[in-house]
This record gives C-alpha cells, sequence and structure tokens, in this order.
C-alpha cells in the first residue's frame, strides 16, 4: 500500500480523528491548528484557526456538523465542521487535555488540566443542536474532580450517565455522570499513565494504550481486562480494527531520548496484534519519530498514524489485508 | 539559475531555447509522457521523463459524503482549486503489510557486521564473477580463457520467448575432476558435440505456446488451468512493457512431453474466459 502523507503541521501530532464515514479526517498539533482532510485522496477540506496554544484534543459528531476542540490556551471550542467558524468558547482555569462526543452528539465530555493550584476536573456540557449552534451555556451540566490520580483520557460508554476514565496513575474508572462518584474502578488495569483510550463501535468493549509498554482491552461493564498486549516501547494510541480480528499500537521512546537511540531501535512503527492470540502479526513503517496517535477508518479500509515528525500517513489497505488469514480460517464476531 | 552555465558558443543558446519546451504527449495505451529540461544547481541540464498513466475509480457513497466533497474550502485552504495540494499533500513510498503469525518481537537487529555485508552484496562489491565460466575470479585468471572465451556469443535466444527474459544464470563449476571443465550452460554448444543436455534446462522443455487469451490472464490461472495435467515447470503471459497489459498469448512449459501433448490436444479449443484457446507447439525462435 502507498501511504498519503499529510503535511498540515509544523509540530508533532496530539490526535487524529475518523468522522462516521471516514471520509474526513481530523488532525490537531502542538502548532495551534486544526486540519480536517478528504481522507480518499489527502486533500486538505481547509484549518480551523483560532487557538492560541497545542490543540490537545478533538473530536467530531456523528454527523459531521460539529467539531469540538481542546487546547492548551485553556479554552475549549465547538467549530462548524462545514466552514471552518468558531461557533462557542468556554474558557477554564487549565488547559483541556481531553474532549469527547457523547454517542448521541448531545453531550460533551473534558478533562482539565491539573495545575498552577487547581484541581484537575471533569465536566459535562450540553450541547444545543438548533439553528447555528452559536447558542450554548457556558455553565456545565455536571462537574467533579476525580480523587487521587488525575484522568488523563475520557469517554461516553454506552450505559448512560457514566464517564470512563483513563488515569495517570494507570487506573481506569467509571465515574457517575451527576454525582461524580467513582462508580467503578481497576486501579491495576496498567502501571503507568494510560495515553490513548478508543472505544469499539458498540462500546461494549475498550482499548487502551499505556506507557507500560502494554495495550489491554477491557470490558466497558465490569472494567475486566480482557486481552493484554505486551510490546517493547511506551505505547501512545492504540486502536480496534473495525471488521478485522486485529489492533493497531503506535508508540516509541519518549520524544526526549529520540535523539540518542538508533532509528531502528526507536520501533516507529505502527503494530498490528491480533485481537484473540495477542501475538503481533504485522507492521508498518514510515515515521520518523515515535507515533503519537492512531485511528482507523470506521469502515476498516483504512488507518491513519500521526507522528512526532509533524506528519500524518493516511494508508489505504490492500486487497491482502482484508484476505489474510494469519491463523487460519477463525471465525471472529465483531 | 540558466545563467549559471557557462556559454561556450552561440549555438548553445538556440539549443537551449528549443529544450527548454520539452514534450507532451499522450500514446494510444492511454499513458501520457512528458518530458522536462531543467538546469539544477550545479549547473547541469537534466531531462526529467515522466509517464503517467490515469485510471478512473469509481465508488459508491453515501448522500452525506457526497455532498461533502462539494464543500467550498475554508481556513488556510481558502479559494484554492479543487484538488490535492502537492504542498500538504505527498504520496509516500509503499510500505508493506504482510500479516503473519508469530511475533515480531522476536526478530533481533542485525549486527554491525552483517548489515556491512549486506550492503555490500548489494552494491556488488566483494564478489568477482568470471566472465566466461562465471567462476569466482577475475575474467582474466580464467583457466579456461582460450577454450570458452567468446562461446557466449553464439548462445541461441530461449526458445518460445518473445519478449526474452534473463537466461537462467549457469551453475557455478564444480571443484574437481579429471577433464577439463565445462559449464553446463555451454555443453552442448562445442562445433560437433551434442551432448544430451541438463534436464532442467527449460529450452529443452516441451512448451506450449498459448494464443486467444483473455488481457487480465494472470500466471496463476494458467498455471491452475494447465497443472491439472501435470507438473507445469513454467509459465510466461506476454505483456506490454509499460502497461502490464497482458498480449494474449503466454508459454507454458511442462516437464513432461506426454503431459504437454495431452495437454495441448485438450486445451485447443477450449473455452477460457468466454475466449476459445488455441494451443499450439512452440516453435524455438529462428537461429541468426
Amino acid at each position: 500500500m502507498r501511504p498519503i502523507l499529510l503535511q498540515g503541521h509544523e509540530r508533532s501530532l496530539t490526535q487524529i480523528k475518523f468522522n462516521q464515514e471516514g471520509d474526513l479526517l481530523f488532525s490537531c498539533s502542538k502548532d495551534h491548528i486544526i486540519n480536517v482532510w478528504f481522507s480518499h485522496n489527502g486533500e486538505r477540506l481547509g484549518t480551523y484557526n483560532g487557538h492560541n496554544g497545542t490543540v490537545w484534543t478533538i473530536d467530531v459528531d456523528t454527523q459531521s456538523r460539529f467539531l469540538v476542540s481542546g487546547s492548551a490556551d485553556n479554552e475549549m471550542r465547538l467549530w462548524s465542521v462545514q466552514t471552518g467558524k468558531c461557533l462557542f468558547v468556554w474558557e477554564f482555569p487549565t488547559a483541556v487535555k481531553r474532549v469527547s462526543f457523547s454517542d448521541d452528539d448531545e453531550q460533551v465530555v473534558c478533562i482539565t488540566e491539573q495545575r498552577m493550584g487547581h484541581q484537575g476536573a471533569i465536566r459535562i456540557f450540553n450541547i444545543s443542536r438548533d439553528n447555528d449552534g452559536t447558542q450554548q451555556s457556558l455553565e456545565p451540566e455536571s462537574m467533579f474532580h476525580p480523587v487521587g490520580s488525575k484522568a488523563t483520557v475520557c469517554a461516553f460508554p454506552y450505559m448512560p450517565d457514566m464517564i470512563l476514565t483513563g488515569h495517570e496513575s494507570g487506573k481506569v474508572a467509571l465515574f457517575d455522570a451527576n454525582t461524580g462518584e467513582e462508580v467503578l474502578s481497576n486501579e491495576r488495569a496498567h502501571m503507568d499513565v494510560v495515553s490513548d483510550l478508543q472505544l469499539s463501535a458498540d462500546r461494549s468493549y475498550f482499548i487502551t494504550s499505556s506507557k507500560d509498554k502494554t495495550a489491554r482491552i477491557h470490558d466497558t461493564k465490569t472494567l475486566t481486562v480482557l486481552k493484554t498486549f505486551q510490546t517493547e516501547t511506551p505505547l501512545n494510541s492504540a486502536v480496534l480494527a473495525p471488521n478485522m480480528p486485529y489492533v493497531v499500537l503506535g508508540g516509541g521512546q519518549e520524544a526526549m531520548s529520540v535523539t540518542t537511540t538508533s532509528l531502528r531501535q526507536g520501533k516507529f512503527e505502527a503494530r498490528f496484534w491480533h485481537r484473540i492470540f495477542e501475538e503481533e502479526v504485522g507492521r508498518v513503517k514510515g515515521h520518523f519519530g515515535p507515533l503519537n496517535t492512531i485511528a482507523m477508518h470506521p469502515a476498516g479500509t483504512a488507518y491513519a498514524s500521526g507522528g512526532e515528525d509533524g506528519f500524518v500517513r493516511v494508508h489505504h489497505f490492500d486487497e491482502s489485508y482484508f484476505k489474510a488469514r494469519p491463523y487460519g480460517e477463525v471465525e471472529i464476531l465483531d | 539559475m540558466a545563467a549559471a552555465i557557462q556559454k561556450t558558443s552561440w549555438a548553445d543558446d538556440v539549443e537551449d531555447l528549443d529544450q527548454s519546451k520539452g514534450e507532451d504527449y499522450v500514446d494510444d495505451n492511454g499513458i501520457r509522457t512528458t518530458v522536462e529540461y531543467t538546469v539544477n544547481e550545479e549547473g547541469k541540464k537534466l531531462k526529467i521523463t515522466r509517464k503517467i498513466k490515469r485510471t478512473l475509480q469509481k465508488s459508491l457513497v453515501e448522500h452525506a459524503v457526497a455532498e461533502r466533497k462539494t464543500w467550498a474550502k475554508f481556513g488556510l485552504e481558502k479559494g484554492k482549486k479543487p484538488g490535492p495540494d502537492g504542498a500538504t499533500t505527498t504520496v509516500g513510498e509503499t510500505v508493506f503489510l504482510k500479516l503473519t503469525p508469530g511475533n515480531k518481537s522476536a526478530e533481533l537487529e542485525p549486527s554491525e557486521q552483517q548489515a556491512l555485508k549486506a550492503t555490500l552484496s548489494k552494491a556488488g562489491a566483494g564478489k568477482v564473477v568470471c566472465r566466461i565460466c562465471k567462476g569466482d575470479h577475475f575474467t582474466a585468471k580464467c583457466p579456461y580463457k582460450d577454450s570458452l572465451a567468446g562461446l557466449d556469443n553464439i548462445e541461441t535466444p530461449p526458445a518460445g520467448d518473445e519478449d526474452g527474459d534473463a537466461p537462467t544464470p549457469a551453475a557455478a563449476p564444480a571443484a574437481g575432476g579429471p577433464s577439463k571443465y565445462v559449464p553446463p550452460s555451454m555443453r552442448n554448444r562445442g562445433p560437433g558435440e551434442s551432448m544430451p543436455r541438463a534436464g532442467g534446462s527449460r529450452d529443452d522443455l516441451p512448451t506450449l505456446r498459448v494464443t486467444n487469451i483473455s488481457e487480465d490472464t494472470q500466471e496463476n490461472d494458467l498455471r491452475e488451468l494447465f497443472g491439472s495435467f501435470g507438473r507445469v515447470a513454467r509459465v510466461y503471459v506476454g505483456r506490454d512493457r509499460d502497461t502490464g497489459v497482458g498480449k494474449g498469448f503466454a508459454f507454458v512449459s511442462f516437464e513432461d512431453r506426454a503431459v504437454a501433448q495431452r495437454a495441448m490436444e485438450k486445451m485447443n479449443g477450449h473455452g477460457y474466459d468466454s475466449l476459445i484457446l488455441n494451443v499450439q507447439w512452440s516453435q524455438p525462435r529462428e537461429q541468426k
């Protein structure tokens, strides 16, 4: 397969996201700009300009109408996907590290950093979809401060009024969205920072990656670990491949130690692991630095990776990917 | 940049003007060839030939997706024309994803020495091959220099091979042996010599010429088709050099003449891919 290289950023990528149909790819980086691309040919549709700091996180709703972004300039912004206009700005005392839409597009959850005497907070906002989207409430629907280790990633599980979080200590937890009470937690899910959390299509299970060099699949309801993928480098991102029994992991050693190790040792490769057998089945080279974020086309026909090197690489799978049966004919129901 | 070149005579000026235009044409296969002339930083003239083939791919998409394709560009892209911009979008080198069982983490990094050896052998250095007997010594030091030199020239072209892929490399000379060594590829080429050839040589394999096959027939298709009669040694499909589209003929070599005979009888006139195959014995090419 020939990757499409997207050079829309001057600094390292922080998150990339496909929309529901997979025709648009959103990317954000430390250079303050959010880009949107057509995934089939790599054409840039436009940019969302306005943030004054590293854009840490983005998410798009299922209708590809609204885009929400969180940045180090202490703002969360709502954008019109079509026009690139900023519709609304929420301001916080600290940086926004993670945003995520609910599956009905009605709510957004965000994590703000614990810094400068402020506690880390998780806020849930109702998004008004009436009119042009510029009328939003400044006040969150609910807000709580998780005690103990600070949250790094979050998402809406399939259960109502719940928030799924990953923490700096390696903990994975479920919070009650209204009271902020910790309903369930798995303290030993990982041994180090949880760097990414991506849900399956039906949100019944999810994959997390961590700096402890492992990625794990968890059951959403019970938070039990279903599968573990043990690699040899710290991981920054992990994603489940739709319709295929694989997961894709990306990582590499810390940016600060890159110059002291060889490219080969750095393992700047996207790694394909078999979801069931927990064995590595393939690797894709390309990036010159650690992979910071990986996203998968919802139909499973392509994947994209964003690296510390500032590139996004979009890979459309060849026929051989869909035909390959490395472990023979094994029926796997998604 | 053109000023960087030293003009030696007025004639060069004219030449420059002529060549700077380049060429641009589309051939019968729909391949567009563009030729450009540029001068690089060192003042050297470069000719850049690009061959581009366009294939139209159609796909059915959802209404929402189709509508999004018509959206006007915004932000930094505002006002730009449709289509990918080379400044932000490029195509990378082909990467391979081969899905195989077993952990890749077990694969160790090749040691420095091995890596060095690999690069050396890739560059062709450190490997000496005699042009006469293909042994690992210099041609000038070849013990068969007097007896074998020049025999190469009378080598017959491989039978039944219109596009002529490279002849099979001769086997390395066997060590020892009391009589004068003659490489296998040379064995019955000497004047008046009629030694039976080694069975593996494909020139001797019973080969069928299959014509009237469809354009997209692949080697494997034919191997499958003719494999039912017996062992197929080699399949060659004639292709257009530029487009890779089949030219409608192929050669199939069998290991056994009887099998080939049977295959010919059965398959001649057989319908395949909505075309009727024509299968004949392949005629060796005329000797020069």
